[in-house]
């Protein structure tokens, strides 16, 4: 092998190297754009989740010591701890990892203190059957769902990121750039709401 | 907003997954979001005017069956003029996994994808080879939809992750106000028990039917068994003897003397043995409203709700089916009590409540209007709150 035969070797397997390190910076910056866009969603549907809370509590439909505990745990969720998506998109530093777990530890407060205030779907069945409950609850039960959907997807997303961020390229070559590790949001989304059906219009 | 549907499977021939796509585009149009589906189809193949055809399909073995896929050249260029002229807000792609078109158009496509996973499979040598090649573009999934706890099942090991759980589709009032067929009706010494499904597919568990019938007509001298499907009955009703009379085969039945056939049976039979994600005759049979006796599968019993919409007889098992059935028979009230559970429990496979929750995994995958919007009027409300 001469001089020219080596250099050629040398030059494909470079530009080899080349196109899996791009193609995997490619994948890799889809996904984080992916995880973006579905942290922004779970932002949007939580504080809808607990606009719907306070509504709730807002009615009077509820009794009062549940009224007030709805109405302060739904107004920590949705003010008291740490936006998921910074104001600044474009910074690179993120949330901080503190702030998603104590935004969790709020929601889960949420969702439990819902769970105490309105009991199983059967103790739910007088307070569904006035018009302005049934619509109350209808509300609140589509912003439950529609927050584990929104976990649920971004939860996916994280996964995925943290599994191709494992491979050796990513870590040899940082390809990850900046970009903060993101972590699952992790909270108590269970709250058994009785839907009373099509029949109530949802509220907004 | 604008759906695009991705039929893996060929429109020649009719499957679950196909009828499940079909029926989902109709509901999404009627709600006013234009949708398109891409599936391969024949030339000479009738399509509905939403349906765009990315060309003939070929008969390719996997996951057990043969099925009609299409790939090749062609068929990524079409799927990839159908994506730029469609400009979806959403692209919708169904049962990924299968290396035909929706494989092509999830690496093509450039906005939100939401996949829906029907079937349930076990880890296989194939897949585990398939994997690294396909795992790009399952990434590009923003989310993942499961027909089943089993499908979701699949989901998990093979992927990592969650998905969501939304059953298949039935158009419960075409069920339920379906016309009674005199001819198929029974009385209280004659009952009537039907069965649905390809008589020579032994996983549609039609010997084990008949393997009951000499016990139920046993109890009750006078029953027939109305057999519908494609096949040959001769051949497995031979051995039957005397009994052969009591078997009634009719063949394959449209989609009406299906709906027919439920509404006027006495109970409707599903002996199936294995292989079923969903069961969606099932559900069809729950909403016209016959007794449903079941094998055990898991899949059956959670539409089932554990019995409380039905019976469930041991999987394969020709005895306990008979004894079943005749249970079912000998108490009447508690059969109408079935029936009625069963009536109300339907309403959650109801293609109303099932297109309300597609589009709310639609809502949740495509761009969200800031946060800073939805604070507002709850701000504006607690500042204004303290004012007379």
């Amino acid at each position: 092998m001469n001089a020219a035969e080596i250099a050629l070797v040398v030059v494909a397997g470079l530009l080899l190297i080349a196109v899996v390190l791009v193609t995997a910076a490619r994948r890799l910056d889809r996904l984080h754009r992916r995880e973006n866009s579905s942290r922004a969603t779970l932002e949007v549907q939580l504080v809808h989740r607990a606009e719907a809370a306070i509504a709730l509590a807002e009615s009077g439909l509820l009794d009062p010591a549940g009224a007030i505990v709805v109405a302060d745990a739904g107004w920590r969720a949705a003010f008291g701890a740490e936006r998921l998506v910074g104001e600044d998109d474009h910074s690179a530093t993120g949330p901080s990892h503190a702030a998603g777990s104590a935004r969790g530890l709020a929601e889960s407060e949420l969702s439990r203190a819902l769970r105490t205030a309105l009991g199983t779907p059967e103790d739910q069945g007088p307070l569904a059957a006035t018009p302005d409950g049934a619509a109350h609850l209808r509300t609140l039960a589509h912003h439950v769902y529609r927050v584990q959907l929104a976990r649920r997807f971004h939860n996916d997303a994280v996964v995925q990121i943290r599994h191709v961020r494992r491979t050796w390229a990513v870590r040899l070559f940082r390809l990850a750039g900046r970009a903060p590790m993101p972590r699952p949001f992790e909270m108590d989304d269970e709250v058994d709401v009785l839907d009373p059906g099509p029949d109530a219009t949802p509220l907004g | 907003m604008k759906v695009g549907l991705v039929s893996p499977y060929s429109f020649d021939a009719p499957g679950g997954v196909q009828f499940h796509i079909r029926d989902l585009a109709e509901r999404l149009i009627d709600l006013g979001h234009p949708t398109s589906v891409l599936a391969p189809a024949e030339d000479d193949t009738e399509l509905p005017a939403y349906v765009e055809s990315v060309g003939g399909a070929v008969p390719v073995r996997y996951n057990g069956s043969v099925a009609r896929l299409a790939f090749g050249p062609v068929v990524a260029a079409r799927a990839s003029r159908w994506l730029s002229a469609g400009e979806f807000d959403v692209v919708h792609i169904h049962e990924p996994f299968a290396p035909s078109v929706g494989l092509i158009s999830l690496r093509l496509a450039d906005v939100p994808v939401v996949a829906t996973f029907h079937s349930a499979q076990e880890r296989s040598r194939a897949m585990q080879l398939a994997y690294p090649l396909v795992r790009p573009g399952l990434e590009r999934i923003s989310a993942r939809i499961a027909v089943s706890e089993d499908a979701r099942r699949t989901v998990v090991e093979h992927l990592g992750g969650d998905a969501v759980i939304i059953p298949n589709g039935v158009n419960t009032r075409t069920f339920a106000e379906a016309p009674v067929q005199p001819a198929w009706q029974g009385t209280a010494q004659a009952p009537t028990i039907a069965f649905l499904g390809r008589l020579d597919e032994p996983r549609k568990g039609l010997p084990v039917l008949l393997g009951a019938v000499a016990a139920v007509r046993a109890r009750y001298p006078g029953a027939r068994f109305l057999v519908a499907g494609r096949g040959h009955l001769e051949a497995a009703t031979r051995g039957l003897g005397d009994h052969a009379d009591a078997v009634e085969g009719l063949g394959g039945i449209s989609d009406a003397e299906k709906a027919s056939l439920l509404a006027s049976a006495d109970v409707y039979v599903a002996p199936q043995t294995g292989g079923e994600s969903f069961g969606i005759v099932l559900v069809e049979a729950m909403s016209a409203g016959t007794t449903v006796v079941a094998s055990d599968l898991n899949a059956f019993r959670r539409v089932l709700d554990d019995g409380g919409s039905g019976f469930l007889f041991s999987t394969g098992d020709s005895a306990s089916l008979a004894q079943t059935i005749c249970r079912a028979l000998d108490e009447p009230t508690e059969s109408r009590a079935r029936r009625a559970h069963a009536r109300s429990a339907v309403v959650r496979f109801d293609w109303d409540e099932v297109a309300a929750r597609i589009l709310d995994v639609y809502a949740m995958v495509t761009p969200a209007p800031g946060p800073v919007s939805a604070l507002r009027p709850l701000l504006g409300r607690l500042f204004s709150r303290g004012e007379p």
